[in-house]
């Protein structure tokens, strides 16, 4: 205390100069609007950036917290994957006739011509063949071939198969095909030349081969191409699905299936 | 006797001689001033910083410039005691010693007489200005009325405390 108020001393005309100047200045803020607007930025600026600054040290000095926090809710979260079981059976699309089955793919395809995808479950959960398969909502191939516990998958990114598409959602049905070199572009080969084909526009499947609904998007239009004197013209797309990071898909069927594919067979000769 | 003469300048200043300005806001003269510098070097500190802030005091009562003048008479009643060391003779000022002509010379009077009135003028041109950017055109202004606050000054020494006539101690 003895030291306090000899410090005092010793500086009492610092002291006093700084009282009456804070004196001058209150007096200031409170009469004068241009320094007072000036003074309330200032200070307000200076607060907000310390503010700021403590903010951000406390912010890191909290990471060892939160980080713990995370990795507790992490580990609780990988135990309830593994718990969980994996959802099976079929979801039914009544007012469409269409029925979904979840599975998983364990080998995608690799980028070559003729590679094929290979997906979980098989014939045990009920696939057969000629299912479609989509992820995320986009077609991605389609059943076949089925084991007890696998499934093989013909996927778009394979130069064996043409798909029925249209280009836009009342376009002309055109079949869409791979050329087996640039995995992120598929090509829609004898589309008429009055089509119309604009960049950005979604190409959908047309339904026509029995295999997706209609209306299920693959991809967008990137570029077209006329050759000169031709009727037809190809437009090339980009697919909507990147088919290297697939994991999760979905198998469809129509109720109907059987049925359709029946009917759909070409008459006997007579 | 240091009292009276604030306050004479003091209201001098307010009410007749602010007008004393021939080039406008390029020579604002503070002749209140004088009655600071006027303060015997030997005087307490304390003394010259309280003069410093009843000057401004006065000048904003009388003028209706809240704080503006305050502020910048402080800063100088605070700086003061800093100048008169720093112009102090090598032996230091004697008892009898009184800041005019005649007692420390022309050269000394004109040197505190324009580092007060810069220090001034400075500290009334950030009050009065605030904003940084406009500071920076008000320098040369606040340069050239300290020259004219010192002419000024000069002028009442010369007219108040001629070199010839002995101050009354």
């Amino acid at each position: 205390m003895r030291n306090l108020w000899l410090l005092l001393q010793r500086n009492a005309f610092l002291l006093t100069f700084l009282l009456l100047l804070a004196v001058s200045f209150g007096v200031l803020v409170r009469h004068d609007g241009s320094a007072r607007s000036s003074w309330f930025r200032t200070t307000g600026g200076l607060a907000a950036g310390v503010e700021g600054q403590q903010q951000q040290w406390r912010d890191y000095l909290e990471l060892a917290e939160k980080n713990a926090a995370l990795a507790e809710q992490n580990a609780q979260l990988r135990s309830q994957l593994l718990s969980m079981e994996r959802e099976s059976g079929w979801r039914m699309d009544a007012s469409s006739g269409w029925s979904v089955a979840t599975g998983r793919l364990i080998k995608g395809p690799d980028g070559h011509s003729r590679s094929m995808a290979l997906g979980i479950p098989g014939a045990d959960a009920g696939l057969t063949m000629g299912m479609g398969v989509l992820s995320a909502g986009v077609a991605l191939g389609t059943v076949v071939d089925v084991g007890e516990r696998y499934t093989r998958i013909l996927p778009l990114l394979n130069t064996a198969g043409t798909w029925s598409c249209r280009i836009g959602r009342t376009g002309n049905v055109v079949p869409l095909t791979w050329d087996g070199v640039d995995r992120d572009r598929f090509t829609l080969s004898d589309v008429p030349r009055y089509a119309r084909a604009e960049p950005g526009d979604t190409v959908y499947t047309s339904g026509f081969d029995l295999l997706f609904p209609d209306g299920i998007p693959v991809g967008t239009v990137e570029s077209s191409q006329l050759s000169s004197g031709a009727n037809f013209k190809s437009v090339f797309l980009r697919p909507l699905v990147d088919m290297g990071t697939v994991r999760h898909i979905e198998y469809i069927r129509h109720a109907a299936d059987s049925e359709r594919t029946v009917l759909s067979q070409p008459l006997p000769s007579p | 006797m240091n009292v009276v003469r604030l306050i004479v300048m003091v209201v001098l200043q307010a009410v007749l001689l602010e007008a004393v300005s021939p080039f406008g806001e390029w020579t604002q003269p503070q002749w209140a001033l004088w009655a600071l510098f006027m303060l015997p070097p030997q005087s307490e500190r304390f003394t010259k910083l309280g003069f410093g802030f009843l000057l401004g005091l006065g000048l904003d009562l009388m003028m209706g410039t809240y704080g503006h003048h305050m502020v910048a008479g402080t800063v100088l009643g605070g700086v003061l005691p800093g100048l008169h060391q720093l112009l102090s003779p090598r032996e230091g000022y004697e008892v009898t010693q009184k800041p005019t002509l005649r007692d420390l010379g022309l050269q000394w009077v004109l040197a505190l007489s324009f580092l007060g009135s810069l220090l001034f003028h400075l500290a009334l041109m950030v009050v009065d200005t605030w904003h940084a950017h406009l500071m920076l055109g008000a320098v040369m202004p606040a340069l050239t009325s300290a020259i004219w606050t010192t002419c000024c000054c000069l002028l009442l020494h010369l007219l108040v405390v001629p070199p010839g006539r002995k101050t009354k101690g």
